[in-house]
């Protein structure tokens, strides 16, 4: 990200740079509205199969407290299912790359495992474990679960044989070289995986509400649009992507933070916002 | 630009195969008994080495001259322990080398830094690898930068510097610790003319100070007889050693000896090896 230097000590000058950086988006998105706004009026469109922004807006404000409960309801499981996968994968992808009896045995079942779509199973989840916060929970970690684990298996074993061949001079092994060049080494292959988990997260938490549920965004849309209030399943779809980017965009925050070295060598991607 | 001399000084009885601060420390003989090396991969045979034969004094410097692809790079990583040789094999002070040797300093010929890592903490890490404690080592890691012109570097990141700043990066990180034996794969590659000459200088003052065995690979013939005892020439590949010449011009190799008709007379002797075999063409 092309950062001015010379501002970015105060806040304000940094506002200001980045407005200058995003105007295009910015416009692009004001016309955006300003067409569908007007072109659903000039045109007759019913509300009922596309509402102007301002009725989403105004029936979200008269309704936004159901809403939050079914969101802070999927948030729980869109996080919480996130979490699980990120403390469970890593620690797999470790097992894969240390011993090779679990790369030989387990990981190419959990390779062939990840070719069966995850969301034809969620209703076997029902059947197993019922209508309650576990089966969303579950469905959410499966989904997220796989490209954690691929992309930090690959992450531990892209090491470049010169390092290596360098680190072998000096004589470490063990935790000294994981720590100091192994793991440094696999950072960015896992984040990779993170960020696929992050974004496929919100998904899997709304189709897992689809299947069966009596709560959150994934019912409520269903209920919405059962009804044909159009408008409040807009205003649903719109807070889903918003908490969908904030998990994303989480670990990419976490991810400069991490690795500023890697992140700075990337060229520039188009989702930086 | 200082001398590594000035960097001299370490902490006391740090280190390996070091004796007190000041003192030359005990080089080592490295001993090559018929190496041969072969590469398979995929279905192609590449006869990299041909039974090589070197006997490598304690506290010697050697310079291994070589055209490109005829194995100096497989040579040196063997003896560091690095490849198996496919025949023969490499002693180190009367040791057989059967993995990793680690009382080594090793320059690779790509600078091989950690990205994730700033100049002073590349440095570092040859320290911390080796499980001693790096803070002992800062003031030893400024003055060996600065003496290769990095002062005001040592907080940069390796894609914040040029190519020839990476690589004298990686020479101090393979003196920093040290060591009774250096393998230098043309440590001076990716410099500059004129930074070349000075670290050319620079690296003759610190062997004449510590005196540690010293194996520096190098195609540039001037630079062989400049700061060698004695220059293994080799032939293409597969790499054979064609012949040692000894180089007995007196130290330090300073402007005039290097500008003396027998310093000439030996870059000659050896270009005429090399058009002999056919790597240098009129
Ligand atoms: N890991 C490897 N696998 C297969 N072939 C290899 C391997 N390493 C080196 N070789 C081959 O061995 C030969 C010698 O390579 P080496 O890198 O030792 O040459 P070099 O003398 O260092 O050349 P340069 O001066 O260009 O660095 C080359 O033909 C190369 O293709
Ligand atoms: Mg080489």
């Amino acid at each position: 990200m092309p950062t001015a230097k010379g501002d970015a000590a105060s806040g304000s000058g940094r506002f200001a740079a980045w407005l200058r950086r995003r105007i295009g988006l910015i416009l692009v998105f004001v016309a955006l509205f300003l067409l569908w706004e007007y072109a659903v009026k000039i045109f007759g469109i019913k509300e009922y199969l596309l509402p102007p922004p301002t009725r989403i807006w105004t029936e979200f404000l008269k309704r936004w407290p159901t809403v939050m409960a079914g969101a802070w309801i999927t948030g729980q499981e869109i996080v919480g299912g996130y979490l699980l996968a990120v403390v469970v994968s890593i620690p797999l992808a470790l097992a894969v790359v240390r011993w090779r009896f679990v790369e030989e045995s387990l990981y190419p079942v959990i390779v062939f495992l990840q070719i069966i779509p995850k969301i034809a199973i969620a209703p076997l989840f029902i059947i197993w474990f019922g209508f309650g916060f576990g089966p969303k929970l579950l469905i959410v970690f499966l989904l997220c679960f796989f490209p954690i684990v691929v992309s930090s298996v690959a992450g531990f074993k892209s090491l470049d044989p010169d390092v290596m061949d360098f680190a072998r001079t000096t004589g470490a092994g063990g935790l000294r070289l994981f720590l100091k060049i192994r793991l440094p080494q696999a950072l960015p292959g896992i984040f990779t995986g993170l960020k696929v988990g992050a974004a496929l997260a919100a998904t899997a938490a709304v189709v897992a509400e689809f299947v069966a549920s009596d709560r959150g965004l994934g019912y409520l849309l269903q209920q919405y649009n059962g009804q044909l209030e159009t408008p409040m399943v807009f205003a649903t779809i719109v807070l889903l992507s918003i908490m969908g980017l904030v998990v994303y965009y989480a670990v990419e925050w976490l991810e400069r933070l991490v690795i500023p070295w890697h992140v700075s060598q990337r060229p520039n991607d188009v989702t930086g916002i | 630009m200082s001398s590594f001399l000035s960097a001299q000084r370490r902490p006391e009885g740090a280190g390996p195969g070091t004796g007190p601060a000041g003192d030359a420390i005990a080089g080592v003989p490295v001993l090559f008994d018929g190496v041969g090396q072969t590469f398979r991969t995929g279905g192609r045979v590449t006869r990299a080495l041909e039974r090589v034969d070197l006997e490598v004094e304690a506290g010697e410097f050697v310079a291994i001259l070589g055209p490109s692809g005829c194995g100096k790079s497989t040579l040196m990583k063997i003896a560091a322990g690095l490849i198996a040789p496919s025949e023969g094999q490499v002693s180190i002070g009367g040791t057989v080398v059967r993995g990793p040797w680690t009382k080594l300093g090793v320059v690779f010929q790509s600078p091989v830094l950690l990205d994730w890592r700033n100049v002073l903490d590349n440095v570092l890490v040859q320290l911390e690898l080796r499980g001693i404690d790096p803070a002992a080592y800062r003031d030893r890691a400024h003055a060996l930068l600065r003496s290769v012109g990095l002062e005001g570097f040592a907080d940069r990141m390796p894609r914040e510097l040029s190519g020839g700043m990476r690589q004298r990066t990686a020479i101090v990180r393979g003196l920093i610790h040290d060591p009774p034996l250096l393998m230098m794969d043309e440590p001076f590659g990716a410099l500059d003319a004129l930074t070349r000459e000075q670290m050319r200088i620079d690296l003759e003052k610190l062997w004449l100070s510590r005196r540690q065995t010293t194996l520096f690979i190098t195609h540039g013939i001037s630079e062989a007889v400049a700061l060698a005892d004695r220059v293994v020439v080799m032939t293409p590949r597969p790499g054979r050693i064609d012949r040692i010449i000894p180089i007995d011009l007196p130290r330090p190799r300073n402007k005039a000896v290097i500008s003396s008709a027998r310093f000439t007379a030996t870059c000659d002797e050896i270009t005429e090896l090399f058009m002999k075999n056919g790597v240098i063409q009129y």
